[in-house]
C-alpha cells in the first residue's frame, strides 16, 4: 500500500483498511508468513511516513537519530497484534536532548493509531553497555534492523557496536537467555505437552525458536567476531524448524485476529476452529481438534528439543559449578556410550543396529539422568526403519523396560524415547494415546506426558522434603514388584484414546494386548490388569465417608491383598498428582493416607475370614476348574483356610500347595524352594503340629537367612502352608548350588526330629558378630480381641534382628499358643509381625494375654 | 441476600450439590477444609505409629441467595446431608448488603 496522506485520521483510515485486507488474505490463504509480512510492511510505511511529518523532513534524516526495529519488529514478523518494538536511537545525549520533542509526538501520534509501541531510547554508548539485568534489550539488538534516520548512526550500531558487544558478554548473554528459558519452561512444567498450550511462550513455542536463533548466532558471533551467515542453524535442524514456523506463524495469526489482541492461548474452543479451518495444515483431510493439536505438537517437539540440546551443548549455558560435575560424570562411560558434558555419544556409530544395545541406551539415560547427543539422536532415527520390520518383543523387551521403569530418570528415558518415536515402535498400544488432547477440567497435561510425569512423581518421592512424599516414598520402598506399578501407570489411560467408551475397560483390552507382546507371565499380568482396572476405584471411595468401617471394608476387600493395596495407593497418588501441579493438595494426600491405613488395618485383623470350597467366588471358581479332576480332595483342601490365603496365593500356587499335600505319603514334609528377583522363597506344607513355624524360622535363622516376609496359613483338615521369603546374608545359596539340597534337607531334618536345632543355632550365634542397629525401634505389642471371632490378634513391632521370628515365635508356643495366621513383614530395621494365636481352638484370655505379653517383653530385652 | 455457608461430611457433596440444582440454585464454591465440632479426632494406629487425625477433612460449600430462597436451600442441604450421627456438620446464615458481578458491575440480586 502506499500511505498517500500524513494526516493522522487518514492514517488511521487506512491502517484499518490495510489491516483488514490482511486479515481477510490470511482468512482466504491461511498463510502466516505472509500476514507477519505484510503487516511489517504496512506499520513500517506507517512509522516512516510520520518520521517525515514529525522528526525530519529529510530522506535519511536526521543526522545523529535514528528509528531501529527491534524485537519481533526487527526480524519482520509483525502478528496482528504484538507490540511494536522501536528503538530511538541517537549519537549521544546532545542529540537525544535536541529530540525529545519530535519524538514524543511521534510516539504520541502512533499511539494515537492504536498501534501499541514498545520503545527503548539509547544512546549509541549506552546500547554498548550489558546490563546483566535486562538481558532482554541486548537480545532485541540481534534483530535489529534501519528503518529511517541517520544511516550511518545505524551502521555504527549494527557493524561494530553490536559485534563488539555480543563477542565481549557472549558467556553472561548466553547464561542470561539459558537461564530465562529454564525459568519459562519451568513454569510451563517443563514441558509442551499442555491441553490448552501457549503458542508463544510454552516449551516448543514461538518463543523457544527464538531462544534457539539467538543461541546459534551469539555461539556464531563469539566465533566469528562479526554477524555470520543467515543460516546458523544445522541445516536438517533448520529445515524441521522452518516447518514448524510455517505452522506456529499460521496458528498465532489465526489466534491474534480470533481474539482481537494479543492472545497467544490455544483455548479448546481456539482448537475446534483451528482444525475446522485446518489452519497451518491446508492440505489435511477433516481433522478433529484431538488431530489438529497433535500436528501442534509435532511441530512444537523439535523446537524444544532443538533448543534444550542447544542449551545442552554450548559450553556457556551452565553455570561453571554444573560443567565441572558434567565433566566428572564423563568418567560412567562405558564400553558402548561415552558420556562428554552430561551427553551420552556412540562409542561404536554402528552398534545401534543391534536392538539390544539401543535398549541399554535408554537404560544407561534412565540410570543416570543424561541426555542423548543430537548426533546419538541422529543415529536412532537412522535406525529406525530397520527396527521397525522387526522390533524387539517378547521377554527380552520386558526385561529392558522393566529395568529402565526402575530407574530414577525413567520418565525422562520414556519422554526421549517418545519424542523419538521409538517407544510407539516397541509399544504401539501407546499410538492412541500419543500427544492425545482430553478435555477435561483439571487435567492440565496431554494423555502421554501424564502418564510420565505419573511415572516421574513416583520416582522423586524420595528426594522430597514434602510430609506427604515421605510417607508415599516408604511405601514405594516396601513394594515386591515396583516395576508392574510403573507399566500400570504407563498403561492406566490408553483407553482414552478409544472416544466414546469406559476408558477403563479400554485400558485393560489394550493392557492385554501390550503383555501379551511383553510374554509377561499370568502372576504379572494380573497385578497390572488389577492395577488398571482399580485405578479410579481409591478416589471413588474417598467421596465416600471413609471414616465408616463399612465403606473401609467394602474397599479393602476389593482390593484383597496388603501388597495390591500399596501399589493402588501409590498409583492414585502418582495418578492425582500428575493432573495438575495444583491437583494434590494436602487434603486429598490426607484422605488418601487414611484410607490406605484404614483398609490396611482392616486386611490385617479380618485375615482370618476363612474359605468355604463350595462358595460361589471368582477365584475359587477359576481354582474349581483348574482342579476340575480332583475336586473332592480340592474342596476338602481348601475348606477352612483363611480368606487371605486366597489372595496372597495365585491359582496355580494354590494348585502347586494342593499337589504338595497330595505327597504326603512319601514325604511329610514338602518343601520347595524358589529363587525371586529381591528375595528366596522357601514354601514349606505339612502337617500342624507345636512349635512348627517357630522350628521353620528357627532354621532359617541358623543357616543366616534373613526373613524378610512370612506368611503362615493352616486348613480345617490342620495342613499347614507357610510361605517365608528371605535374603541370604552370606551368599551361601548364590554361591554353591550345592548347598540348596542341604538347606532343604536340614528343616526336613530339624521338622522330623533327626536333627538339632539348638545346636546349629548355637553354632550359628558362635560366628556371628554383634552389628549395631543403624535406628532404634522401640518394642510394641499390642493385642486385639475384636477383629477376629475365633482368634486374638498379636501384633509385635521390634528391632529387627536375627532369630528374631524364631524367638517370638517360640515365646507363643511356650506359652501354648498356637499360631493360627502368621504375617510377617520387616520396614528398614523394623520387623512388623502379627500372629492370629488360639489356645485350644479359641481365644485367648486377658490372664493368658498378660502371660505372654511379659513372657515378650522378657525375650525381646534379652540380649540374644 | 443471604450467604449460606455449610460445613458437611465429603460423602454428601454430591448429594446436596444435586439437591441444591433441583430447588433451583445455579452457583456456589466447595472448599476442601478441615475441623472439628463436638466429633473431636480419630487416632489410627499403623505400623507402630499413631495417626491421630485432629482435625477431619470435610467440605465446605458457599452460596449467596436471595432471601425468598434461603428457607429451601437450608431445607436442602438439612435433607441431603443429614445421617443423624455426630459428625453431618453446620450450616451457617449471615446478611449480605451488596454482591457485585465483575464482568458488567451489576449489583445486588441479579448479580447473583
Amino acid at each position: 500500500m502506499t500511505v498517500s496522506s500524513s494526516s493522522t485520521g487518514e492514517l488511521r483510515d487506512s491502517l484499518q483498511e490495510e489491516s483488514a485486507r490482511i486479515q481477510q488474505e490470511f482468512e482466504a490463504t491461511g498463510d502466516g508468513r505472509a500476514a507477519v509480512a505484510a503487516r511489517t510492511q504496512l506499520v513500517e510505511q506507517i512509522l516512516k511516513k510520520l518520521w517525515l511529518r514529525l522528526v525530519s523532513p529529510q530522506e535519511q534524516g536526521p543526522r545523529n537519530c535514528a528509528l531501529v526495529a527491534t524485537g519481533g519488529f526487527g526480524r519482520g514478523w509483525l502478528f496482528p497484534y504484538s507490540d511494536i518494538d522501536l528503538l530511538f536511537l541517537f549519537a549521544d545525549r546532545d542529540a537525544e536532548q535536541a529530540f525529545k520533542d519530535p519524538i514524543q509526538r511521534f510516539s504520541q501520534e502512533l499511539w494515537d493509531l492504536r498501534l501499541k509501541l514498545s520503545p527503548a531510547s539509547r544512546t549509541l554508548a549506552e546500547c554498548d553497555r550489558f546490563d546483566p539485568n535486562n538481558t532482554e534489550f541486548t537480545i532485541s539488538l540481534l534483530d535489529c534492523r534501519y528503518l529511517t534516520g541517520d544511516r550511518d548512526l545505524f551502521a555504527r550500531l549494527h557493524g561494530k557496536v553490536i559485534p563488539k558487544l555480543v563477542v565481549r558478554e557472549s558467556k553472561a548473554l548466553i547464561q542470561g537467555l539459558a537461564e530465562v528459558t529454564r525459568q519459562r519452561h519451568a513454569k510451563h512444567g517443563n514441558t509442551l505437552f499442555h491441553l490448552e498450550p501457549n503458542l508463544k511462550e510454552s516449551p516448543g513455542g514461538l518463543r523457544d525458536y527464538n531462544v534457539a536463533c539467538w543461541l546459534a548466532l551469539i555461539s556464531a558471533m563469539d566465533k566469528l567476531r562479526d554477524w555470520p551467515d543467515a543460516s546458523s542453524l544445522r541445516a536438517p535442524v533448520r529445515k524441521q524448524l522452518e516447518a514448524a514456523l510455517d505452522f506456529l506463524m499460521a496458528a498465532r495469526c489465526f489466534l491474534h485476529f480470533r481474539h482481537g489482541r494479543d492472545d497467544n492461548t490455544l483455548s479448546w474452543e481456539a482448537q475446534d476452529e483451528a482444525a475446522a479451518r485446518k489452519i497451518g495444515a491446508p492440505e489435511s483431510p477433516e481433522l478433529t481438534a484431538a488431530d489438529w493439536m497433535r500436528i501442534y505438537f509435532g511441530h512444537a517437539r523439535p523446537v524444544q528439543r532443538a533448543v534444550e540440546q542447544l542449551l545442552e551443548e554450548i559450553p556457556d549455558a551452565w553455570s561453571s559449578l554444573y560443567r565441572q560435575f558434567q565433566s566428572w560424570r564423563s568418567r560412567l562411560s562405558t564400553p558402548d556410550f561415552s558420556v562428554v558434558d552430561g551427553l551420552i555419544f556412540l562409542q561404536q556409530p554402528s552398534a545401534l543396529q543391534d536392538p539390544e544395545i539401543l535398549l541399554r541406551l535408554f537404560h544407561f539415560m534412565a540410570h543416570h539422568g543424561l541426555k542423548l547427543s543430537t548426533t546419538t539422536e541422529y543415529r536412532i532415527e537412522q535406525t529406525l526403519p530397520a527396527l521397525a520390520s522387526t522390533p524387539p518383543r517378547g521377554a527380552e523387551l520386558w526385561l529392558y523396560l522393566q529395568e529402565t521403569l526402575l530407574q530414577p530418570h525413567a520418565a525422562e528415558a520414556l519422554r526421549a524415547m517418545h519424542s523419538l518415536r521409538l517407544l510407539t515402535l516397541l509399544l504401539p498400544e501407546l499410538k492412541p494415546i500419543d500427544a492425545l488432547v482430553v478435555r477435561d477440567f483439571y487435567h492440565r497435561f496431554t494423555v502421554d506426558e501424564h502418564s510420565f510425569l505419573a511415572i516421574e512423581s513416583l520416582h522423586r518421592l524420595n528426594q522430597s522434603q514434602s510430609e506427604w512424599d515421605k510417607r508415599y516414598a516408604e511405601l514405594l520402598g516396601e513394594l515386591e514388584d515396583p516395576e508392574l506399578l510403573y507399566l500400570a501407570l504407563l498403561l492406566h489411560d490408553t483407553g482414552k484414546g478409544e472416544p466414546g467408551r469406559n476408558h477403563v475397560e479400554g485400558s485393560l483390552e489394550i493392557a492385554e494386548q501390550c503383555m501379551d507382546r511383553l510374554d509377561m507371565d499370568p502372576g504379572e499380568r494380573a497385578t497390572v490388569l488389577f492395577l488398571i482396572g482399580s485405578h479410579l476405584e481409591m478416589s471413588a471411595t474417598l467421596r465416600r465417608d471413609i471414616f465408616n468401617p463399612e465403606t473401609v471394608a467394602a474397599f479393602a476387600e476389593k482390593v484383597g491383598t496388603p501388597e495390591r493395596l500399596k501399589m493402588l495407593c501409590l498409583l492414585t497418588y502418582a495418578d492425582m498428582k500428575a493432573v495438575n501441579p495444583e491437583a494434590l493438595t494436602p487434603w486429598k494426600a490426607e484422605n488418601v493416607w487414611q484410607l490406605y491405613i484404614s483398609a490396611a488395618n482392616h486386611l490385617n485383623r479380618s485375615a482370618d475370614q476363612r474359605v468355604h470350597g463350595d462358595v460361589d467366588d471368582e477365584k475359587v471358581a477359576r481354582l474349581r476348574s483348574l482342579a476340575s479332576v480332583t475336586s473332592n480332595k480340592f474342596k476338602s483342601f481348601l475348606e477352612g483356610f483363611p480368606q487371605r490365603y486366597l489372595r496372597v496365593h495365585s491359582a496355580e500356587e494354590v494348585m502347586r500347595h494342593m499337589e504338595m499335600a497330595n505327597h504326603f505319603g512319601e514325604d511329610p514334609v514338602q518343601v520347595e524352594l524358589k529363587r525371586g528377583r529381591h528375595w528366596y522363597e522357601l514354601t514349606l506344607v505339612t502337617r500342624d503340629r507345636p512349635f512348627l513355624f517357630a522350628t521353620l524360622a528357627g532354621v532359617l535363622a541358623a543357616w543366616g537367612m534373613n526373613i524378610v516376609k512370612a506368611n503362615a496359613f493352616s486348613n480345617q483338615a490342620g495342613t499347614v502352608v507357610d510361605s517365608l521369603y528371605f535374603t541370604d546374608s552370606f551368599r551361601t545359596l548364590e554361591l554353591n548350588l550345592s548347598e540348596w539340597g542341604r538347606f532343604k534337607r536340614s528343616i526336613t531334618d530339624v521338622l522330623l526330629g533327626e536333627a538339632d536345632l539348638a545346636r546349629m543355632l548355637r553354632d550359628r550365634q558362635r560366628s556371628e558378630k554383634g552389628a549395631i542397629a543403624k535406628v532404634k525401634v522401640e518394642t510394641r505389642i499390642d493385642f486385639d480381641h475384636s477383629c477376629s471371632s475365633t482368634s486374638t490378634l498379636v501384633q509385635v513391632i521390634a528391632q529387627d534382628r536375627p532369630r528374631l521370628l524364631h524367638r517370638i515365635a517360640s515365646c507363643f508356643s511356650d506359652q501354648k499358643c498356637n499360631i493360627e495366621i502368621a504375617l510377617i513383614d520387616t520396614e528398614g530395621q523394623m520387623a512388623i509381625d502379627a500372629f492370629y494365636l488360639t489356645f485350644n481352638g479359641a481365644k485367648l484370655t486377658p490372664e493368658h494375654c498378660k502371660r505372654v505379653e511379659n513372657a515378650l517383653v522378657e525375650e525381646l530385652s534379652a540380649k540374644n | 441476600m443471604t450467604k449460606v455457608e455449610a460445613i458437611i461430611q465429603n460423602s454428601k457433596l454430591e448429594a446436596v450439590k444435586s439437591a441444591l440444582q433441583d430447588i433451583g440454585v445455579e452457583g456456589m464454591t466447595v472448599m476442601e477444609v478441615r475441623g472439628h465440632g463436638r466429633q473431636k479426632g480419630h487416632t489410627e494406629v499403623y505400623r507402630g505409629r499413631e495417626y491421630s487425625v485432629d482435625l477431619i477433612p470435610k467440605t465446605k460449600l458457599e452460596l449467596v441467595l436471595a432471601d425468598p430462597m434461603v428457607e429451601k436451600a437450608v431445607q436442602a442441604i438439612l435433607g441431603a446431608a443429614r445421617t443423624g450421627k455426630i459428625g453431618d456438620g453446620k450450616i451457617f446464615l449471615s446478611h449480605i448488603d451488596d454482591a457485585i458481578r465483575i464482568r458488567n458491575e451489576e449489583r445486588g440480586e441479579g448479580s447473583l
